[in-house]
């Protein structure tokens, strides 16, 4: 199954979906020394994030997130790909600084179509989006 | 994207390899969103501390003293920490200084607060101040006109050193009227304090998906700057705002069709008393009353602020550790005013630190075992990130009570009666 989409960060990669249905920030949601959700009360809290494909709405938070990013990708904890509705651009700027594949504005509903635990590569340069695997 | 000749030879490394990095990451975001060029900023505004060392030297390799102005977000003050004998890593201090003098050898200034219009270096209406901070980029472009496009601290780091920006989001006119108008339901504002504010704007920045330009109708005319401020810096903490016009206060918002450009919202999010109650009870995160560590400026405290604090603390001994976040300017200020005195008497800090992101009483990483693990604020933004970023508990609530709970070291802070 292939989704379009548009490119945020170019690159490749794929992995394991994680999949929630609300903003994100680097900055606060994601512990960049292990990977995790730190937030008390997040539907995600405890997950981690490190090799995932991460998908999720839209950015959110402080613009310190990109800092996160780089921390958490120097230490091996960053996702390996972003699939979001709309980004924004401390969301873009942390994913083009860090190299992390990315892309936004997908032209089919990804929360209908991927699931936690999916197999999920994406092409972000080439824009497009492929579930390989349940 | 079109690039002038100049930028031509920024982007092929030919004036320095740090501008080629940063020319190539500003292009690469500025095509992300379409946009058509790169434009001249005013001055930049940058994070040192915050940035990664690898990131630092990358953007700032082989580049000359800037001939625009750059300031500083405030500064983790890592050697200070080791001075308290706090159980800090010593490459933290030793990136620091490195960090430091390069930042001196690029004739940067040395401001390190979040709150630098409170000093005097502000921008005028229209001017491009790409800057990382949330904060402050909801501040500056909300507060005095000035545009500031949503963007992260790395790249404002490439803005600075290479004085330009993509020409994008909201340095364009036609995306600063507000898409998302807030009327208040039904409550009256006449006894709301600055935590009021920070709970309304907390929830406010909720509701707005992305960052889309928001309208706050219904509150009194000329609100006074700290009300303005809190509640538009709250909104960039539970989501994305960047740019808030709160109406009849704030200077693109003289009417509610001015904020709107004359057109029509396309969401109206309506808040009332079970709203404030809701994100109130929200912000406090905690089972027991037992209260560690206080802290005040997020934004970073202004004049007035700890004028009230130390009136509250004069004769006073603290319980817990309190920490006022605030420009080293501005406590100077407070030093010669006599409240910096009052406040130390008593047991608390002044420090040009993020209360928020890099509070030394509340990161295990800095305090080790010294951790509190409970801490009471009156901003919203603070407890936001007191709660995620040190995993401590956390009482929201008004200063009163928070200057109440450093003193007794227990929570007696109380939902407010929403009238």
């Amino acid at each position: 199954m292939e989704i379009k989409a548009h490119m945020v960060s170019a690159g490749k990669a794929e992995g394991q979906a994680l999949v929630y249905k609300g903003p994100f920030s680097f900055m606060g949601d994601l512990d960049p020394n292990t990977g995790r959700i730190p937030v008390p009360r997040h539907l995600l809290e405890g997950e981690n994030l490190a090799n995932k494909v991460f998908v999720f709405t839209r950015g959110k938070g402080s613009s310190g997130g990109d800092c996160i990013a780089w921390m958490a990708k120097e230490n091996g904890n960053a996702p390996s790909a972003i699939i979001c509705l709309e980004s924004e651009p401390v969301l873009s700027g942390a994913a083009i600084t860090t190299g992390i594949p990315t892309v936004d504005r997908p032209d089919k509903d990804i929360f209908e179509m991927i699931h936690t635990g999916d197999y999920v590569k994406v092409d972000a340069t080439a824009g497009i989006i492929e579930i390989v695997g349940k | 994207m079109r690039l002038t000749d100049e930028e031509k030879r920024m982007l092929n490394g030919e004036v320095a390899p740090g501008i080629q990095k940063a020319m190539e990451l500003l292009v690469k975001l500025g095509d992300s969103f379409d946009a058509e060029k790169l434009v001249p900023i005013a001055y930049g505004h940058i994070s040192y501390d915050l940035c990664p060392e690898a990131f630092w030297n990358l953007m700032t390799e082989g580049v000359s003293p800037t001939p625009h102005r750059v300031t500083t977000h405030p500064s983790s003050q890592p050697g200070t920490f080791k001075a308290w004998g706090l159980p800090i890593e010593d490459h933290w201090v030793e990136e620091h200084e490195r960090k430091l003098k390069r930042f001196k050898e690029l004739g940067w200034l040395r401001t390190e607060t979040c709150a630098e219009y409170l000093i005097g270096i502000m921008p005028k209406k229209g001017d491009i101040v790409p800057m990382g901070g949330s904060c402050m980029q909801v501040a500056n472009n909300s507060l005095f006109g000035a545009r500031v496009d949503r963007m992260g601290v790395l790249v404002s780091l490439a803005a600075a050193v290479s004085g330009r920006c993509p020409l994008m989001g909201l340095l364009l006119q036609e995306n600063r009227y507000a898409s998302h108008l807030v009327e208040l339901d039904d409550l009256d504002v006449a006894d709301w304090t600055i935590s009021h504010y920070h709970c309304l704007g907390y929830y406010i920045g909720d509701q707005i998906p992305g960052f889309k330009p928001v309208a706050v109708n219904g509150l009194p005319p000329d609100l006074s700057f700290d009300f303005t401020r809190a509640l538009v810096i709250s909104m960039p903490t539970s989501g994305a705002v960047t740019l808030a016009h709160v109406v009849g206060s704030t200077p693109e918002a003289p009417t509610l069709e001015a904020a709107l450009g004359n057109g029509k919202p396309e969401q109206v999010v309506r808040v009332g008393k079970k709203e404030m109650s809701e994100t109130w009870e929200r912000l406090n995160v905690w089972d027991d009353d037992i209260v560690e560590h206080v802290s005040f400026g997020c934004p970073h405290a202004t004049i007035d602020e700890i004028g009230r604090i130390s009136a509250l603390l004069e004769g006073k001994k603290l319980k817990t550790s309190l920490l006022i976040g605030a420009s080293p300017s501005v406590e100077a200020l407070a030093r010669h005013q006599g409240y910096a005195g009052i406040i130390e008497k008593a047991g608390g800090h002044f420090l040009p630190v993020c209360p928020s992101i890099g509070n030394p009483f509340t990161r295990r990483d800095i305090a080790g075992h010294k951790q509190a693990k409970s801490a009471a604020t009156s901003s919203a933004r603070n407890a936001h990130y007191l709660a995620t970023v040190s995993g401590v508990k956390v009482f929201f609530g008004t200063e009163e009570e928070c200057v109440e709970a450093a003193i007794t070291g227990r929570w007696k802070g109380e939902m407010p009666k929403w009238k």
